[in-house]
């Protein structure tokens, strides 16, 4: 087992009060809470947080956890031996064969301890009723699997508590239907697919966080897509017929003569479609492009086009130092 | 242990108030509080009997977290909950803005 600072962690000294390491939890929560920070990592660190806040605001984990002594992070260590009788029931604490199970970390030894020893009323396993644990699964999708919809396999490990207390890590794996419909960000609930709860208790829910992959062309926001659409300064002044691609193919879309640079085109119900009915917009978002190089033919036909034009693009700039 | 293939709940089907209770934690009174607020919304208009839009969940999950972590009370999960809606309105209008730029190219 991988030993965990809790007290580093919480960014405290070990002779900390209880006071101060509740401070230390929200200071730390307000920065990296989920719901709060954006942040990239932040999820996991607040993860972290947690767990040090759950053992270590609690006087007997703390206790129990302050008798494992120092160690460096990330050091192994094996649990003393009388933690067996303490914390576990049956199931070989230190994830032996005999046991068949998968290795327990630091986070399941608290989780566990307390669990069904007599001091709390209502926690006893006899009468013990709990809802099942909700599971969150996170999955990213192509654009093209969430115009279509897809089926997204999860595996995960699941920790589930026994009748008799003990915890268990079980495997859960399974298909989720995703209807045609979800944006960024969206979370799809599957009632009654968590872990089972204990007692006759209902099962928890079951929960897919949608993503979306980055696509080489379209943008989405929400279930509208944005597309940026390269046309040529004479297109633009001339205006053109041109083919816009979309999700399923091309459609193809009129250039006013004189478009401007960032108006857009709309392709009504060419976006992301909705889960029930209808389809979010499509939009094309004009860039004049200059060519990367300009020969010499065209450079003439500019020479004459800036002869012949009485133009002025910078009138607004009325009264600043410009020529002509 | 495989699952067989599961489907979500249809957005459009109201959940019924000890659904949402069950599914975020919160407690009756909580909900109330937050309805009140404005924050939760009664689908079919909020009868005898309430039920509310599927959305909701996500939402009061949000607010029992928040209640949790940060030890809100009503108030501070309406308060909470009403700024990180307005923060995700601007990000979707971040985003539509930035989506009208051109793309920086490499």
């Amino acid at each position: 087992m991988k030993f965990k600072d809790y007290y580093g962690v919480l960014e405290v000294e070990r002779d900390a009060d209880g006071e101060e390491i509740k401070k230390a939890y929200r200071r730390l929560a307000r920065r990296y809470h989920p719901d709060v920070a954006k942040e990239s990592g932040a999820e996991e660190r607040f993860k972290e947080i947690g767990e040090a806040y759950q053992t270590l605001s609690d006087p007997e984990k703390r206790q129990a956890y302050d008798d494992l002594g120092r160690h460096p992070s990330g050091e192994e260590f094996t649990p003393p031996q009388e933690w067996e009788s303490r914390f576990w029931r049956g199931a070989d604490p230190r994830g032996g064969p005999q046991g068949g199970q998968q290795e327990v970390d630091l986070a399941d030894l608290f989780e566990r301890m307390g669990f069904g020893s007599s001091g709390r009323s209502g926690r006893s396993a006899a009468g013990f009723q709990a809802r099942g644990q909700d599971l969150e699964v996170a999955t990213e999708l192509t654009l093209e699997q969430a115009y279509r919809g897809a089926e997204v396999s999860f595996s995960l490990t699941v920790p589930s508590r026994n009748a008799d207390g003990s915890v268990e890590k079980l495997p859960r794996s399974g298909t989720i239907r995703v209807p045609r419909g979800v944006a960024d960000g969206e979370r799809l609930r599957v009632p009654g697919r968590g872990s089972p709860g204990m007692g006759g208790a209902p099962a928890g829910d079951l929960y897919l966080e949608i993503r979306l992959k980055p696509h080489p062309r379209f943008r989405p926001v929400g279930h509208d897509l944005y597309l940026e659409l390269p046309i040529a300064p004479w297109e633009a002044a001339l205006g053109a017929e041109i083919e816009m691609p979309t999700l399923d193919g091309t459609a193809k879309v009129s250039v006013r003569a004189g478009m401007r640079n960032g108006q857009k085109l709309r392709l009504a119900g060419k976006g992301l479609p909705r889960r029930k009915e209808g389809a979010g917009d499509l939009y094309g978002v004009i860039q004049i492009v200059m060519p990367p190089e300009i020969g010499e033919p065209e450079l003439q036909l500019y020479r004459d086009l800036a002869e012949a034009s009485s133009f002025n693009p910078r009138q607004s700039l009325e009264g600043a130092t410009t020529h002509g | 242990m495989a699952d067989d293939l599961l489907i979500p709940d249809d957005d459009e089907n109201p959940v019924a108030l000890e659904e949402l209770l069950a599914a975020s934690g919160l407690a009756r009174e909580e909900v109330s509080e937050l309805v009140a607020f404005g924050v939760f919304q009664l689908a079919g208009g909020g009868g005898a009997v309430w039920s509310f839009h599927a959305r909701t969940v996500s939402l009061a999950r949000r607010a029992a977290r928040l209640r949790d972590d940060f030890g809100l009370n009503g108030p501070g999960m309406a308060l909470a909950l009403t700024y990180l809606e307005r923060i995700e309105a601007l990000e979707v209008r971040l985003k539509e803005l930035e989506c009208q730029l051109p793309l920086q190219r490499a």
